[in-house]
Order: C-alpha cells, then sequence, then structure tokens
C-alpha cells in the first residue's frame, strides 16, 4: 500500500476551466433565458395531430431529453446485468458496473427491509429504486452543459433578443431586448424533471402503485382505511367521525399526487430559475451561477432520495392495516 | 392604465403573496430537523428510523409550501 | 393545465417511459441481483453453518483425543509402576543374591585366611619353642633334656598335659569352643576333644591369650588361659 505522490494536474484544469468561463462570459455574456413552466416546443408543428384521442402530441424540447435518460438507464442496466450474470456464474463478487450498481441498490435494500419488513421489501424494492434511480438520472442529467442553453431561435411573438451570427448557420442571442424582429431561444434538452408532465406522472404512477401494494397487502380490506364503517353502529358519534376522517384519507391520498408532482418539480424549477436570473443579473462575473449548479447537484440528490423514499414509506403504510387499535394513537 | 394591466400587475402581486405561506412551511421544516438532529445526537443508535420519519414529516411540512406554490401558479398563469 | 405545460399525451407518454425504465430495471438489475445477494447470503449461512458443524465435530474429535490420551496415560502409568515393581523386586533378588555371594565369598576368604593364619602360627610353633629353648639355656644355664622341655612348651602353648585337659565338673554342654594361643596339633585336638564333654568342639587361636586354653561351653567359661593366670596374680598382688 504505497501511496503515490499525485500530481496535482486536476486543480490546474479546474483553473484553466474558470479562467475560460471568465473570457467566455466576457465575450459572450450570459442572457437571462425565457423562463416558461411549460416546455417549449421544438416544432411548432405537432407530431401527431389526435395522440390517443387526447389532442395534439407537440415535439417539446424534454422529449429529446427523455429519450437519451431511457437510452442511457437502459444501456446501463444491459451492462449491469451481464456484469452480474457474470459474476453470478463465477464466485458471486460483483465487479466493475455490477458492484457499483449492488453498493447503492444493496443500501436502498436494506433501507426498504427496515421500513417495511423482510415480507414486503421485496415487492416495494423495484418501485422505490426505479424512481430514485430514474429521478437522479433526471435531476443530474440537465446540469450537463448545453442543457438549457443550445437550441432552436423562433421569431418571438412579443418582446425578444436580438442575435449575432456565429458561425454557418449557428447564432448567438445578444443580452439586449428588442421590440420587434427578436427571437427566442427553445433549448434542444430540458430537463425532464423540469416539466410537470414527469413529475406528475411519476406522482400518479407512485400513488397507484401505493395503492396497488395496499390492496394486495389487505386485499378488500384496504377500502375500510377510505370508507370507514367499522365503528359506524356501536358508536354513531366517533363512527361518523371515522367516516369523515377515512373521507379525508381519501382526499389526502389524491393531494398526494399534487404534492409529489410539485415538489419535485418546484424545486428543480427553483433550481433553474436561479441559475437562469443570477447569471442573467451577474452578466460577466460567472463564478456565481457555477456555485449555484452546485447547489443543484446536491438538491437534485436529496430530491431523488426524498421521491423514493417518500414513495417507499407509503407503501410501507400501506402494507400496515389501519386497525381499530391504531386509531387510538391518532 | 386599463383594467388589463391592473390585473397583470395584481396577479403577481397575487402570487408572490401567495408564497408568504412557505415561511411557515420553513419553519416547520427547520424545527422537524432539529428534532431529528437532537435526537439522532442523542442516541445514534436510532438514526435509520429518525432519518425515515424526519424526511416523512418534512414532506408534510412541505406539502403547506407547495401547495403555496400551486395556487400561486394558477394566478400566474391564468390556469383558473 | 396548458398553461403549466401538462398535456395529457405528453403525461402518457412519460408513463410508458417510466413503465419501459421499471420492467428493464426489474429485469436487468433487481432480479439477478437479490438473486445473487439471496444466493450469496444462503452460501454465507451455509459456510457458517459447515463451519459450525465442523467445529463442533473437532470438539468432539478433541473430547475423544483427551480421552485416549488420558487412558493411554493410566496405562502407561500402570504398566511403569508394574516394571518399577518388578525392576524392584528384581534388583532386591539380585541384590540379596549378590550379598549372599559376598557373605559366602567372604567367608571362603576368611576361612581360607584363618587356615592360612592358624598354618603360619603352626610353622612358627617349632621356631617360638626352639627360641624359647635356646632362651632357656641361656637363662639357665644349662641344658635341659630337650625332649622334656619340648614337651613342657607343648604343655605351655596348649594346655593340654599329658594329653589331658582337665575340666571341672558338670561342664558339660553341647557344642564347646576351644581357643588357644597357637593353632593345636591333630593329636591335641583330639585329646580336648576327648576330654570335653561336648558333642561338638571347634578351635579357634587367639594369640592374646598368650597360652594355655579357653574352653567356652554354653555360657560357660573355663579360663585356662595364661593371660587370664596373669591377671588373677595381678589381682592378687593388688
Amino acid at each position: 500500500m504505497e501511496t503515490q505522490k499525485r500530481t496535482p494536474w486536476r486543480r490546474w484544469i479546474v483553473l484553466v476551466l474558470m479562467i475560460a468561463g471568465f473570457i467566455l462570459g466576457g465575450i459572450y455574456i450570459p442572457v437571462q433565458p425565457e423562463i416558461a413552466v411549460a416546455a417549449e416546443k421544438l416544432i411548432e408543428e405537432p407530431i401527431a395531430e389526435n395522440f390517443l384521442g387526447l389532442g395534439p402530441l407537440y415535439l417539446v424540447n424534454t422529449m429529446p431529453t427523455l429519450a437519451v435518460t431511457l437510452v442511457l438507464l437502459v444501456v446501463i442496466a444491459f451492462f449491469t446485468n451481464r456484469s452480474l450474470k457474470k459474476s453470478q456464474n463465477t464466485d458471486l463478487v460483483p465487479r466493475g458496473i455490477g458492484n457499483v450498481m449492488e453498493g447503492i441498490l444493496e443500501v436502498l435494500y436494506n433501507l426498504t427491509e427496515g421500513s417495511a419488513g423482510t415480507k414486503w421489501a421485496r415487492a416495494i424494492f423495484p418501485w422505490f429504486a426505479t424512481i430514485m434511480i430514474y429521478v437522479l438520472f433526471a435531476n443530474l442529467l440537465k446540469l450537463i452543459p448545453g442543457f438549457e442553453s443550445i437550441g432552436i431561435l423562433h421569431p418571438a411573438h412579443g418582446e425578444g433578443h436580438a442575435i449575432a451570427p456565429l458561425f454557418g448557420n449557428w447564432s448567438s442571442l445578444l443580452p439586449a431586448k428588442v421590440e420587434e424582429g427578436g427571437y427566442i431561444l427553445a433549448p434542444f434538452f430540458r430537463g425532464i424533471s423540469v416539466d410537470l408532465n414527469f413529475t406528475a406522472s411519476l406522482a400518479i404512477i407512485a400513488v397507484v402503485a401505493i395503492q396497488y401494494i395496499g390492496f394486495r397487502a389487505q386485499g378488500l380490506g384496504y377500502l375500510s382505511k377510505f370508507f370507514n364503517t367499522r365503528r359506524m353502529f356501536q358508536v354513531p358519534f366517533f363512527g361518523a367521525m371515522d367516516f369523515l376522517v377515512g373521507l379525508l384519507e381519501l382526499i389526502s391520498e389524491l393531494s398526494k399526487i399534487l404534492s409529489f408532482a410539485f415538489r419535485l418539480f418546484g424545486n428543480m424549477f427553483a433550481g433553474v430559475v436561479l441559475v437562469a436570473i443570477v447569471a442573467g443579473l451577474l452578466g460577466r462575473i460567472s463564478i456565481l451561477p457555477a456555485m449555484i449548479m452546485m447547489f443543484e447537484l446536491f438538491v437534485g440528490i436529496i430530491q431523488a432520495f426524498v421521491f423514493g423514499m417518500l414513495t417507499m414509506v407509503f407503501m410501507a403504510q400501506a402494507t400496515q392495516g389501519h386497525g381499530g387499535e391504531e386509531h387510538a394513537e391518532h | 392604465m386599463d383594467g388589463q394591466f391592473l390585473l397583470d400587475g395584481m396577479r403577481y402581486v397575487g402570487a408572490g403573496l401567495a408564497m408568504i405561506g412557505a415561511a411557515g412551511a420553513g419553519v416547520g421544516i427547520g424545527l422537524s430537523v432539529q428534532g431529528a438532529l437532537t435526537g439522532m445526537a442523542r442516541n445514534p443508535d436510532t438514526y435509520g428510523n429518525l432519518l425515515t420519519n424526519m424526511i416523512l414529516g418534512i414532506a408534510f411540512s412541505e406539502a403547506i409550501a407547495i401547495y403555496c406554490l400551486v395556487i400561486a401558479f394558477l394566478m400566474l398563469f391564468k390556469v383558473v | 393545465m396548458a398553461a403549466l405545460g401538462i398535456s395529457p399525451g405528453f403525461l402518457i407518454v412519460q408513463i410508458i417511459a417510466f413503465i419501459i425504465v421499471l420492467l428493464t430495471l426489474n429485469a436487468w438489475v433487481y432480479k439477478p441481483m437479490l438473486d445473487m445477494m439471496e444466493t450469496r447470503k444462503n452460501k454465507i449461512a451455509q459456510g457458517l453453518e459447515d463451519a459450525r458443524v465442523a467445529s463442533e465435530a473437532r470438539a468432539n474429535a478433541e473430547k475423544e483425543a483427551a480421552k485416549i490420551i488420558t487412558a493411554a496415560q493410566a496405562e502407561a502409568g500402570k504398566v511403569v509402576r508394574q516394571a518399577t515393581e518388578r525392576a524392584a523386586s528384581a534388583g532386591k533378588d539380585v541384590k540379596a543374591a549378590a550379598e549372599a555371594e559376598a557373605a559366602k565369598a567372604r567367608e571362603v576368604a576368611m576361612g581360607e585366611a584363618e587356615l592360612e593364619r592358624n598354618r603360619i602360627l603352626g610353622d612358627l610353633r617349632g621356631q617360638v619353642a626352639a627360641l624359647a629353648i635356646a632362651a632357656a639355656n641361656k637363662l639357665v644355664g644349662e641344658t635341659l633334656d630337650e625332649k622334656k622341655q619340648r614337651a613342657l612348651i607343648d604343655e605351655f602353648f596348649s594346655g593340654v598335659k599329658g594329653g589331658k585337659v582337665v575340666v571341672a565338673e558338670g561342664f558339660t554342654g553341647d557344642s564347646a569352643i576351644v581357643t588357644s594361643a597357637l593353632p593345636l596339633t591333630s593329636d591335641e585336638q583330639q585329646s580336648v576333644k576327648k576330654n570335653v564333654s561336648a558333642k561338638e568342639v571347634s578351635f579357634k587361636v587367639d594369640p592374646s591369650i598368650l597360652g594355655g586354653l579357653v574352653i567356652k561351653i554354653g555360657d560357660k567359661v573355663l579360663d585356662g588361659s595364661v593371660a587370664g593366670k596373669l591377671e588373677g596374680l595381678r589381682q592378687t598382688l593388688k
């Protein structure tokens, strides 16, 4: 175990990048992008006029990111599978990517086992781990340079930015705003977690999966959580109260969709807005947005963990019956 | 100064006011984390259990802030 | 909803995407990984169980070995004790034999030495007599009868006067020990045996009595020695 004296070339690279950032930030002044809650359309015409009878489907800029994320995840899953298969046939010791994935997933599995117990861990774990990994990739991919900054220039309907030709068919936006004839940038890639469709779909899936696990664990008895008629005829007053509380549970179950969707979206969107506004305000000084990007990294990991963890905890709760004796605690 | 301009302005003001509610959520989250950390410091064995419950509590507190955010969005983007 | 960018079509696309991810990860990552973890856990448990069984077996074997060793030690101790006893008895036997042998040898040697001494003293007897006669001649100044002189001297030494030994009445017993100053001749021994009323008569030579005979029968002693007479004389003169 001899410790090699490493030449600190990495810090020089960081210094060079910082200097390059300063110079480039001086030449190409950061432009405050158009902050839109909705994903921007890359093409004005819909790619499907009537998608499954639900209206037109536009090619928005989260779709390429979604495709990239999916391909990345599938490729990682494929190589992990190959690595695991190989180690399973030899000595049960995973190597390479299989080892990395196993290290992460084992922690998650132990967490699941600790919350939900051994019996249901196997059923809950795939949901938990998938949501966590998926959201983690979605959150971290949007930090790659080029996301939200390279895209198609659409002619602005109202106020827009002036452009300066760069090379070939490419141009760069100028900070100055013009009333007429300006352009608006629609980036090719927009982080999928900065899209309410993504977060809402995940929230719907999570809540539906929670109900599914609840029914699997308790059968139709799970419904008594929402329509609580157990004590209705024994103690009329408190029985009615229980029934109302059950209805409130139903509402809270629905509000879980809302809170899941907007928690992730709010955090990620706030990050994007923060970076955009700070970069736009500071102009040439590009060091502070970099710091905020680092904070975004942290927030991305935390939010992925929270999303998965909450799903897991709600699922674990759904597996446990809400009997009369538990009501006494409330 | 036509009515439409005033309406636009008031929308922003309303959205901003709606987000005041996030202050309560912030206090709530801080309190729950404080309690959990104190518990962890006093009894490190309960780390895992406390972490789970802390995140659950934070989520419930944060839900309030999220309702504020939703209301702000609704006002801002004239959804309703 | 459109202002927030939520469109049902895209929502469905996202849901489909999530299901793809879920199924892919489940089939390619979770299942093999959990199976592997299970297998590994079982293998480790199996290994621990095996180790436990092995250690138990080893403990049993050790106990067995200890028992065997104890038995062997007891056996060995017994054998050693027996051997020691046998060796001790054999040694005692050998020692006794050796002692007997030595005693016999010593006896033989002593007997031989006695005989030798007696022979030498017997040889000396003639010379002593000659010397005594010569001395008496010089002292008295006249030549005594050679034959008479010799008889006198013989009588002095042997205490046997004219083939007779004076023995007190009732001086009888089983065995008698006759001590003389010089070895007696076989004639003298015959006459002593004749006169002493004892079944067995053994002869001893002790020059310290100077002359005469000391006859010991049983616990009675008849002191007819010159030394005894001198002692009596000394007591009288005192």
